[in-house]
């Protein structure tokens, strides 16, 4: 389609290559026919997972993010990402940087050793971001871009925690993503693919398994999951689309979980906005490896194919 | 810790009954825990619109609240000690809400890190450390996902430390240089042989 006007370095994570590599092929094929070519970011590793890392030493997650941020810097480009906790962490840590000398001089005093140094040159990007903000691509060039509309799909948003809190802290060009209590501008690019997005209570309520609590304590985890699944069931959706394959995965497998440990059985289908955006531009589920999902997406597949 | 102002001496007595370290508080935790949170924990005047806005509040004991008064009060071990410390999901939503600009989930991030010193850290936190000394990732690749990789038209490994594990040696001087791979294993050993 058109020709790809901005590149990034598209920083991957753990989860999403390594669970659901969906995310990351529709990611790039979707934003290529959207004018954004995403670029591998070579040798990049774990963002370090906020919770985890963060919780143990903070010197130590700085440092580890730094050295993913001055893997992009080496290159010149920009980082764009498609998960929330990566995005706490990289662009986080380079806010912070660029705006504390002190812990900037602290982490390039270890990346010495690793022969680099954190200059504080690039952004960070989340990929809804880009599909939102009409700087990059825009809604109605989702819009156009789609080829096969999701009709008749009921579709509820989890926004996830770690892109837009704490607001103060942000920075979107947008100003709609500034809003934390009651945002819809994920809606408004659910219904650019032809889905009708479906509110529903506490939207705005963790998934349950950030800041090592998934790890410390499955089952008080799972029930913080399992009160938006109840919220969810009340409004009868079809799919739930997230921005965050750890929220994916905690809604997905944590489904299985859920009923394991509780008996409860949702069936929700859970799929990353990169891989709606793939199916409603013409991609196949085989092209996004949904049969990896836990919850099978054939009932919402059925629905829109 | 009373503060001293030059005031009269009864006076004084006066004041030092408005400070509230007793002899389990040590008046340093409040300024280590700003120092790592960064954020202006002494502010917070027990409003509660923390545990109000707290997913983790309503299935268990945890109140952020009380944290907060922990680190104000200085009581260091009874926070550091306190197994709900590990309950917080760092949703920001407190942070997110805080009237005066507090960032709450910071002050926990920072007593979790306090913690750790004292080695008090649940395993999994360390076995995520472990993962990515040895492969950059804290959620490794596997084979059914190689596969499926394959077939989606990707690398087998995405192009990551996986990919290129010669980027693993600079993981893993950060985790040497602040001898975390040393102390997660040693840790993991003496709890689990």
């Amino acid at each position: 389609m058109s020709e790809a006007k901005h590149t990034f370095a598209f920083y991957l994570g753990c989860i999403a290559p390594n669970r659901y590599p969906g995310c990351e092929a529709a990611s790039i094929k979707a934003m290529k026919k959207l004018g954004v070519d995403l670029v591998p970011l070579k040798g990049a590793s774990c963002c370090p997972a906020p919770g985890a890392f963060g919780s143990i030493d903070l010197n130590v997650f700085y440092a580890m993010a730094a050295r993913n941020l001055v893997l992009a810097e080496q290159m010149k480009m920009d980082i764009a990402l498609l998960c929330n906790g990566c995005y706490k962490s990289i662009w986080e840590v380079n806010h912070k940087l660029k705006h504390n000398k002190d812990l900037k001089d602290g982490v390039n005093e270890v990346l010495k050793e690793l022969d680099m140094e954190y200059k504080g040159t690039i952004n960070v990007y989340h990929t809804a971001e880009l599909l939102y903000n009409e700087r990059f691509i825009g809604v109605q060039k989702v819009r156009d871009s789609v080829t096969n509309p999701l009709k008749g799909a009921r579709i509820a948003v989890h926004y996830g925690c770690h892109l837009m809190k704490p607001h103060k802290d942000r920075e979107f060009e947008k100003e709609s993503m500034l809003n934390t209590e009651h945002p819809t501008w994920m809606e408004e690019l659910v219904a650019a693919l032809g889905a009708t997005p479906v509110e529903y209570r506490n939207k705005m309520q963790c998934c349950g398994a950030g800041g090592g609590v998934r790890g410390y304590d499955i089952v008080h985890s799972l029930d913080i999951t399992n009160e938006k699944m109840i919220n969810l069931k009340e409004v009868k959706v079809d799919a739930l689309t997230d921005i965050c394959p750890f929220c994916q995965l905690q809604f997905d497998r944590g489904q299985i979980e859920i009923k394991e440990k509780f008996g409860v059985t949702y069936d929700l289908p859970v799929l990353h906005y990169a891989e709606l955006l793939g199916l409603a531009q013409g991609m196949s589920p085989q092209d996004l490896g949904l049969d990896l999902h836990g919850i099978s997406c054939e009932p919402f597949l059925q629905k829109v194919l | 810790m009373v503060r001293k102002k030059g005031y009269p001496e009864a006076l004084e007595k006066k004041l030092h009954d408005q400070r509230y370290y007793r002899e389990d508080s040590n008046p340093e935790f409040l300024p280590k825990v700003k120092a790592i949170s960064r954020t202006i924990a002494h502010m917070c005047f027990q409003c509660g619109t923390c545990t109000g806005s707290c997913p983790s509040a309503p299935r268990s004991t945890y109140r952020i609240r009380h944290f907060m008064r922990r680190a104000v009060l200085g009581l260091e071990n009874e926070a550091l000690t306190d197994p709900d410390l590990w309950l917080c999901t760092t949703c920001y939503s407190c942070t997110d809400r805080c009237p005066r600009d507090i960032a709450p989930t910071d002050v926990i991030m920072a007593m979790r890190n306090l913690a750790f010193k004292r080695d008090i850290i649940p395993v999994n936190f360390l076995k995520t450390v472990q993962a990515i000394y040895s492969s950059g990732h804290g959620v490794p690749n596997n084979d059914v996902n190689r596969a499926a990789r394959e077939r989606l038209g990707l690398t087998r490994d995405p192009p990551t430390t996986h990919m290129y594990p010669e980027y693993v040696k600079g993981i893993q001087k950060i985790l040497d240089h602040y001898k975390l791979k040393a102390n997660a294993d040693r840790i993991v050993k003496e709890r689990e042989g």
